[in-house]
């Protein structure tokens, strides 16, 4: 099956995980137990199961899956719908990060049926049944689907992203042709929900060093930016076999990014530039 | 509270800072592959043509002056493409005290095998 | 707080959920079969000392190959090797900045499935025509 763009899902059933044992490396405190069961509210015709992953801070005990009987007719199409619905009319601890509900906020990144997506964008109509939502994959969780994006935000931090020069500050606006402009097309659009970054193996892996794709594609917007005077200093900060190299190609990234981006790519680039500033 | 949680997200993130290295490790990696393309097809055309022509035939094929080259660039290519890609591999998946002495010894021990193998080569080619 | 704060968060779970896509079950399989690959060079390594050794040695090599175990081992080797060679043109490729449209990435990858079963095949068939079973 050939995809085309990052919002086809796949509709094969073969291998929907990985077959590793389900508590794979898992440490004692991240084991999953299973939650409880919500009924169907009462008269409801169109009913879709949620396995909606749960875990509360100050209950003292390990995550869990609850599982909804969601009344389809009751709720709008999206998956952000369904959260809201469950919040609404059966629990209202269930905890999840919304605020656009267009694609734009990038707040509420999630793991829905095993691949990351914004829950706002995604059609219920093309979940499996029972549909599977966890939160970002690989996040600390403060609670439900509420991951800590602490250290991620510190790694973007790290890449200083914003414009560095050193030419003296002019009196108007920085000049830029509309050719250097487009430049930017591809990379300014990244929201940072961190959908790729979550769905690297090698951020799961060493996430600690390796930046991720999604903070190296902010780093590649400011490198292709015609205005920045810091390119080289940048280019010195990344490279290092963890921060850029610990990315293999897998290109989890670029199937999975939300807003139609190509971290890969943008990764790849930056390889060039090592390559030509060298050669 | 252990020491790792009062440093800062940033402090955290920087950690040791940019190693200012890792474009090299990554274009010799490229190279070796891009050598080993064609000495790999004609290794697999070779040994498809020579199977079950016996041991002097083999030895004989060894000893061309031709197949004497390309077996020795073969081999550099090979276990240097080996010992950065298994170090890729190290690096990715151990993270204990024994990563580095487990880098040093793989990559002793590919150069000990490709050395070996050379060492063959030559004492067919020169015997 | 502290007592929350003590409590390592738990950490959500990667690859026990993550599905398992083209990109990355190629990925992995680049690196098994890579990892395979380096098990085979040292095999190479112990047929060139072998026929260094002289014929004895050489013969004892043969018979372990010629065994069925060392059939089903050369088969793996074979497919390993195509597998990893054409995965690595593509990753070739990529490093010089071409294929990445998820298009692309879906069709070089279906075909380095499919060139890598099909030039097994034909290695197969190549060998038995030449080992005097073909026609």
């Amino acid at each position: 099956m050939i995809i085309r763009s990052s919002d086809e899902v796949s509709r094969t059933t073969v291998l929907k995980r990985f077959p590793v044992p389900r508590n794979f490396g898992v440490d004692a405190a991240s084991r999953i137990d299973r939650g409880r069961t919500w009924p169907a509210p009462r008269g409801a015709t169109r009913i879709k199961r949620f396995d909606v992953y749960r875990y509360d801070p100050q209950s003292g005990q390990n995550p869990r899956i609850d599982t909804y009987q969601v009344d389809l007719d009751d709720c709008g199409p999206m998956v952000l719908d369904v959260l809201i619905w469950i919040k609404n009319t059966v629990d209202p601890s269930l905890t999840f990060r919304r605020s656009c509900r267009e694609g734009v906020c990038g707040s509420c990144a999630m793991n829905i049926d095993g691949t990351n997506w914004l829950a706002c964008t995604k059609f219920n109509a093309d979940l499996a049944t029972p549909a599977t939502i966890y939160p970002l994959a690989n996040m600390r969780i403060i609670k439900d689907l509420v991951p800590d994006l602490t250290h991620l935000f510190a790694q973007h931090r790290l890449v200083e992203p914003w414009l560095r020069s050193k030419s003296p500050e002019p009196e108007r606006e920085r000049l830029q042709s509309p050719q250097e402009r487009a430049q930017l097309d591809g990379l300014y659009e990244c929201i940072l929900c961190f959908c790729c970054t979550s769905g690297c193996p090698s951020h799961w892996w060493n996430g600690d060093r390796f930046l991720g794709p999604a903070v190296l594609l902010q780093a590649t917007r400011w490198l292709v930016d015609s205005r920045d005077e810091a390119t080289g200093e940048r280019l010195d900060e990344l490279e290092d076999p963890f921060r850029l190299y610990r990315c293999h190609t897998i290109l989890n990234c670029t199937r999975t990014c939300p807003k139609g981006l190509n971290p890969g790519k943008a990764i790849a680039d930056v390889k060039k530039m090592l390559i030509e500033r060298r050669s | 509270m252990s020491s790792a949680r009062m440093r800062s997200p940033l402090g955290r993130a920087l950690g040791l800072g940019s190693a200012r290295d890792g474009v090299d490790a990554w274009w010799r990696e490229r190279v070796s592959a891009v050598a080993l393309v064609p000495l790999t097809a004609w290794l697999t055309v070779s040994i498809l043509m020579r199977a079950d022509k016996g041991y002097a035939a083999v030895v004989a094929w060894l000893k061309l002056p031709i197949t004497t080259t390309l077996m020795t660039l073969l081999l550099i290519a090979l276990f240097y493409h080996t010992a950065l890609g298994l170090q890729v591999v190290i690096e990715d998946y151990v993270h204990s005290r024994i990563k580095i002495p487990v880098l040093v010894g793989m990559h002793l021990g590919c150069v000990a095998l490709g050395v070996a193998g050379l060492v063959a080569v030559l004492k067919i080619a020169l015997a | 707080m502290s007592s929350q704060s003590d409590r390592q968060r738990p950490l959500s779970p990667n690859i026990q959920i993550y599905r398992p896509q083209l990109t990355s079950v190629l990925s992995i399989g680049n690196r098994i079969s890579g990892i395979a690959l380096g098990a085979y060079a040292v095999g190479l390594v112990i047929l060139l000392v072998a026929v260094a050794s002289g014929p004895d040695a050489y013969a004892a090599v043969y018979k372990f190959i010629g065994s069925w175990v060392g059939r089903i081992v050369l088969f793996g080797g074979t497919f390993c090797l195509f597998f990893h060679f054409c995965g690595g043109i593509r990753h070739l490729v990529w490093d010089a900045g071409y294929g990445f449209s998820l298009r692309a990435i879906y069709l070089s990858g279906w075909t380095v499935v499919a060139a890598s079963i099909g030039l097994t095949a034909l290695t197969y068939v190549v060998g038995a025509i030449l080992a005097g079973y073909g026609p």
